[in-house]
């Protein structure tokens, strides 16, 4: 029984939950750019290109632009984007050539793809770098849909490669080089948005 | 005659989306090689990054941060009301486009609206993707936002429009028709 004379009990102060940083870019960060404009892949139908590099001291981030040149009746899975990073098709299984991949290769032969395994939130170690994750995706149109993705690991200095395949759609292994250097620099130019946060 | 009978492909769906509220779909975007941090305070930041062109328009995403490890409010629980998050972007014109719904076009037939016009495609806690339709003229180009859910201010921060301009100038066409390309 709670007595009249003492104050009423108030709730903890809610503290936000911070993911893991192989999951999403830091949030106390301002990202330098790399102008990077590619297209990746490119048939009559189809395209997939790659913009906008945001680099942070961890990592960094770019848009893929998956495109159709017009509607195609009975096109499979919206372009495939639902596919990426989904547990909803096995690329190994019936719609392996279903399954647009994408992936980043290192100098040193690193790489990470979206076929990685799938690991859950609070796992233990935490994986090597680099990790490539989905954090953002819309669509419009049946035409077009962006997706950002997020790459957990700096690359050494030297090529770094963006690689993407859609054997469903005759997109072969196709693959683009940029100078990993504008990265590196870019990361470089990345500011912390509170100065006097202790660094995570 | 098997038992599965195909049918027939239903028609092409023509475009839904007005030519206002997105990028050419048929492009792939000059990158802006800037983000900008329009407003802060001790525990929100509200960011423009990603600002991606086209020849007839620009679009970014409104990036709220919270300063991490610091506790939240437990009003944070209420349904998040994106338009409570003014933005507004000025031109050196003196044009303007926000996301208020007051700056949101009345349909009209097929009349378009005037540019600029901004269109917020999504908004959620973490803030949302913004497609401003129309290029704007050299000079200044200014952010602006305000958010007193949140008592983060007034703000505003200020960009080169020719980043804009050269970006857009970049944007790469996909499929050429003849009489483009």
């Amino acid at each position: 029984m709670v007595s009249a004379s003492e104050p009423p009990e108030l709730p903890e102060p809610e503290v936000e939950y911070r993911r893991p940083a192989w999951v999403e870019p830091p949030a106390d960060i301002i990202p330098g750019v790399v102008p990077v404009e590619l297209i990746l892949a490119r048939t009559p139908q189809r395209a997939i290109g790659l913009s906008g590099i945001r680099a942070y001291p961890v990592g960094f981030a770019c848009t893929l632009h998956l495109r159709l040149r017009e509607d195609i009746p009975g096109e499979q899975s919206n372009f495939g984007a639902f596919n990426m990073f989904g547990d909803g098709v096995d690329p190994a299984g019936e719609f392996a050539d279903y399954y647009l991949r994408f992936g980043v290769g290192f100098a040193d032969g690193r790489k990470a793809t979206n076929l990685d395994h799938r690991r859950d939130l609070d796992e233990i170690p935490a994986p090597d770098p680099p990790t490539l994750w989905l954090v953002r995706w819309e669509g419009y149109d049946r035409l077009a849909w962006e997706v950002d993705v997020w790459v957990w690991g700096l690359p050494p200095p030297g090529p770094l490669a963006f690689v993407c395949e859609w054997p469903a759609r005759d997109i072969p292994e196709t693959r683009a080089e940029i100078d990993a250097g504008l990265v590196l620099a870019a990361a470089s130019r990345a500011v912390p948005i509170w100065p006097d946060q202790d660094p995570r | 005659m098997s038992f599965f009978e195909l049918p027939g492909l239903r028609p092409p769906i023509e475009p839904r989306m007005p030519v206002w509220s997105r990028g050419p779909a048929g492009m792939v975007p000059g990158v802006v090689p800037v983000a900008l941090l329009v407003a802060r305070t001790d525990t929100h930041a509200v960011l423009v990054d990603g600002l991606l062109a086209y020849p007839t328009g620009f679009d970014f995403d409104l990036a709220v941060r919270r300063r991490p490890g610091r506790p939240r409010q437990h009003r944070h629980r209420e349904p998040f009301r994106g338009v409570d998050l003014h933005l507004e972007v000025g031109f050196a014109d003196g044009r303007t486009a926000g996301n208020h719904p007051r700056h949101w076009p009345r349909p009209s037939g097929n009349q378009l609206p005037d540019p600029p016009l901004l269109y917020q495609s999504t908004s959620g806690p973490d803030g949302g993707h913004v497609w401003l339709w129309g290029l704007p003229p050299p000079g200044p180009l200014t952010f602006s936002c305000e958010w007193p859910a949140e008592q983060v201010p007034p703000s505003q921060a200020v960009l080169d429009a020719g980043l804009v301009l050269a970006a857009a100038a970049r944007a790469q066409t996909l499929w050429p028709t003849k009489a483009s390309a």
